[in-house]
């Protein structure tokens, strides 16, 4: 089966956010993790019904979290977690950032505890 | 969820705390350490509630522009703002590196001194986002790294399986 995979452009993460609210999709993407599965699979441990489980694979699908396909007469769910990896990737930068400028403070503060060295009488 | 995410760095400098607030309140010294690599121009600063420090980021390919509304100030002890990338009129925008991300970030630094040491805990949450923003705050920052409350694993499994 061939799957081309790249990313264009920025995922929407507004649609990443919203299937991520809900712990029954976070609980799907869980086990997806270890695997593609079909709905009869992902609908047991919630004791859910198929239409409702089917109801939040489409807004995972829709947020590009998970690809469908038919395989054999199933339709098994596959993961996909390029926009999360992305959002992981932007919230590592902004602790770096943050830490690389503490950084800076701590170079800062030994300049300026040097210089009040030099003037004791200040 | 009653209680935000947050995200947390504590980090210690050597150095009395009347020191570490100056360098986080006089624009002349913040401009030296924040922003790693990049020069900082500071074009306002109130240090006052509801204050305004209006940040440029000068880097190669042009500038990142952040506003900065203080909260509350108490000297030595606690900064809090509200921090949100602008465009260059100053007018609030989402992150261009993260679009859909909470566009502000309640921030706060809070300073104590023992023994000639100043200890920053240093916490930063969304604020005003939507209940989906705030969930997916929360699922990254436990992809971070351990125990700061929301409690799943996801991102760890998740980033097992990219690397599978």
């Amino acid at each position: 089966m061939e799957q081309i995979s790249y990313i264009k452009d920025q995922p929407n993460l507004d649609a990443v956010f919203a299937a991520l609210a809900d712990p029954t999709r976070r609980a799907i993407i869980s086990k997806l993790a270890s695997g593609d599965a079909a709905v009869g699979d992902l609908a047991q441990p919630f004791a859910m019904s198929q239409p409702a489980i089917s109801k939040h694979l489409k807004v995972l699908e829709k947020a590009g979290l998970i690809e469908r396909r038919v395989d054999k007469q199933k339709r098994l769910s596959h993961l996909k977690a390029e926009p999360m990896q992305a959002a992981v990737n932007w919230l590592e930068q902004y602790k770096e950032f943050w830490e690389n400028s503490f950084d800076q403070l701590d170079t800062l503060l030994n300049e300026l505890k040097m210089e009040e060295g030099e003037k004791p009488n200040e | 969820m009653s209680e935000l995410p947050k995200l947390i760095i504590d980090r210690e400098f050597k150095a009395a705390k009347s020191l570490v607030w100056k360098c986080w309140t006089q624009p002349e010294l913040l401009a030296r350490w924040y922003g790693p690599n990049v020069e900082t121009v500071i074009h306002k600063f109130e240090l006052e509630k509801g204050g305004e420090w209006l940040n440029e980021m000068r880097m190669e390919k042009g500038s990142m522009f952040s506003k900065a509304v203080f909260e509350e100030v108490m000297p030595e002890d606690l900064l809090s703002m509200l921090l949100s990338t602008t465009d260059e009129d100053w007018n609030i925008i989402a992150s261009p590196m993260m679009p859909d991300w909470p566009a502000t970030l309640l921030t706060i630094a809070e300073f104590e001194e023992v023994g000639g040491v100043t200890k920053l805990r240093f916490t930063w949450q969304p604020h005003n986002a939507s209940d989906a923003e705030i969930a997916m705050f929360a699922s990254m920052k436990d992809r971070m790294g351990g125990g700061w409350g929301m409690g799943f694993n996801l991102m760890d499994e998740l980033l097992e399986e990219l690397q599978a």
